[in-house]
């Protein structure tokens, strides 16, 4: 019962900041203008997937549908997104720092414990709701504005999923993204337990993730043995929903590093955060 | 009284059981950071229904030990118990306490309703009706839909009061309450804090280096330097102990006055002032020295006691 009190306070404390918004008011500008530029630029490319598959299937609406419209704003934005996120989880705990509020909400009689899981649950919440707006303007809006119909697939080859399957893949797919971005937002607590502004933890975040995403995309024999134990290698796993047949094993791997990931970086914030002395 | 009241307390009241028990206990408390050790094995006892001062001059550990039981910071030596709870038990001992350390502080874009609101939801204490009389208690009622950031110092202070009396507590921690306010602001302040513990039964611990302050409203104090308890125990036991006190005269004819005390061994010290003469004198001689007074013939206007408590806490300091 006081978990969700204290849930309820750290949503109305996010949803009361501007920065919360950042993301979601530039995604509410930015799909569209994607998707109108999307239709007035792909005539050509229409055209030329007609001309060399429709002699081997036939392809039931438009090939640069909205699913296609959708696949192709994701594999855009799942390096941006996190950034947007880093706004928010860094300053959960470091902006209640900074305001000097935590010597208020602190002294309280709940746990250190609690707190640490209210906060957690409503980062994790409004990562939730940014993937699924994220999702429904891409592919709500893809839909609406291009149609729909069956939807092609460039892997090993052309694949043709029909509606009803790409749309069920699409769901795989920004379920995979999902627990993707609540590492992110798990490490921008880390960093946000560590210091008392919230300008840091953003920075650290995307420091560390764009040095690990470096070295997990760098060609060189060096770094080839680490990279499967690096969270960045699986940030693209979410393509392989569209892969017939869904490689479930590899999801699966991928997604049991995602996660040991965040109970790693939720661990350490948690250990950090209980033996902090608020001291300002 | 009689038994039935005895056995059958109003609700807050402390039960039979109750009485007795402090409302705060510290024992031995250590804390260190890196090279300065801020406190030193201190052990307090705070009676209930006391305003408890709590005094020291800055950088004496009187705000670690405060954030030691408001769990601000963990202690690395001795326990403390909260009306009869212990902090051995974990996090609940606070249930009845409420602290403000520090400056009020709150999230700025949220109004001052909105800012009770979100303590008053931790413990249950969040009705409208509730958060509202404690708004108009403290004179924040008109201004509570305003954002916090348009507030004055003093008005957060107050807010700060209003937030802290949320969850009805029985015991108040107060952490330099009155800092950066202005002689009204502090007035209230002071006021306020009287209030509340006559009228709510609420035991209030109240640190600052303000000894005028204390002297004004405490009824017991302890005072801390360089993380050790120097003293503590009720203001008049405490006033006992002092021996020479400054005390000002008002008199009517400040020229005679001055040569019947020059003529007087009872006074140790005189200083003439622009409208009064300050003398120094031993606490047990100033009724004999009145007396005194009286039978030359010299018309009194007031005798004011100054600084009795500085004088105390300076004597402690030039001894330590």
């Amino acid at each position: 019962m006081i978990l969700l009190k204290l849930t309820q306070n750290e949503l109305y404390k996010i949803f009361s900041l501007v920065r919360s918004y950042i993301g979601i008011i530039l995604f509410t500008g930015i799909v569209p203008l994607i998707l109108w530029g999307y239709g007035m630029g792909t005539s050509h490319i229409e055209a030329e997937i007609e001309s060399s598959v429709s002699a081997m299937f036939f392809i039931e609406g438009s090939p640069t549908n909205g699913f296609t419209a959708a696949y192709f704003i994701m594999n855009f934005f799942w390096i941006h997104i996190p950034f947007l996120l880093a706004l928010v989880g860094g300053d959960i705990f470091a902006g209640e720092h900074a305001n000097g509020t935590f010597r208020v909400y602190a002294t309280r009689p709940i746990s250190r414990l609690s707190i640490f899981t209210s906060k957690v649950l409503a980062t994790t919440i409004y990562t939730f709701i940014f993937v699924f707006y994220f999702g429904l303007l891409t592919l709500g809006l893809g839909l609406l504005w291009h149609g729909g119909g069956d939807m092609l697939v460039f892997h090993n080859g052309v694949l043709i999923l029909e509606s009803g399957d790409a749309l069920i893949r699409f769901f795989i797919a920004y379920f995979f993204s999902f627990m993707n971005m609540v590492l992110v937002s798990s490490i921008a607590i880390f960093f946000s337990t560590m210091v008392r502004n919230a300008v840091g933890p953003v920075i650290g975040t995307m420091a560390l993730f764009i040095f690990i995403l470096m070295v997990s995309t760098l060609p060189l024999d060096v770094f080839k043995s680490i990279q499967p134990y690096l969270f960045t290698t699986y940030f693209s796993n979410w393509e392989q929903a569209f892969f017939d047949p869904i490689p479930w094993d590899d999801l699966f791997r991928g997604l049991g590093l995602i996660v040991s990931n965040i109970v790693m970086y939720l661990g350490i914030a948690l250990i950090i955060f209980r033996r902090k002395d608020i001291l300002s | 009284m009689t038994e039935t009241e005895l056995t059958t307390p109003p609700s807050g009241d402390p039960t039979l059981s109750d009485i007795g028990t402090p409302a705060l206990a510290c024992h031995g408390i250590s804390k260190r950071f890196k090279t300065i050790q801020a406190l030193d094995d201190v052990s307090i006892s705070v009676p209930r229904g006391s305003i408890f001062g709590f005094l020291g001059p800055n950088g004496a550990g009187k705000s670690t030990l405060i954030r030691v039981f408001a769990g601000l910071i963990a202690a690395d030596k001795g326990h403390f118990d909260i009306l009869g709870n212990s902090s051995l038990s974990g996090h609940g001992v606070r249930k009845d306490m409420s602290a403000l350390v520090d400056r009020a502080d709150f999230y700025k874009n949220l109004s001052a309703y909105q800012n009770m609101k979100l303590l008053g939801r931790i413990t249950g204490h969040d009705s409208d009706e509730h958060i509202n009389r404690l708004l108009d208690l403290l004179g924040l009622y008109e201004r509570r839909k305003d954002k916090v950031k348009t507030f004055s110092q003093g008005m957060k202070q107050r807010l700060g009061l209003a937030q802290s009396l949320l969850p009805n507590p029985k015991l108040l921690v107060l952490d330099e309450p009155t800092t950066g306010l202005d002689p009204q602001g502090m007035h209230e302040i002071r006021d306020f804090i009287l209030k509340i513990a006559a009228e709510q039964n609420v035991t209030i611990f109240l640190s600052s280096h303000l000894l005028h302050e204390v002297e004004l409203i405490c009824s017991d104090i302890a005072l801390i330097f360089n993380g050790k308890l120097a003293a503590q125990g009720s203001m008049q036991n405490i006033f006992r102990e002092i021996d020479n006190v400054t005390i000002e005269l008002e008199v009517e004819d400040s020229k005679a006055t001055l040569d019947f005390l020059e003529k007087n061994d009872l006074v140790t010290q005189i200083t003439p002032l622009a409208n009064a003469i300050s003398i120094e004198i031993h606490y047990n001689k100033i009724p004999e020295l009145i007396r005194l007074m009286s039978g030359a013939k010299i018309n009194i206007f007031s005798v004011s006691q100054r600084n009795r408590l500085e004088n105390y806490f300076l004597s402690l300091m030039e001894g330590k």
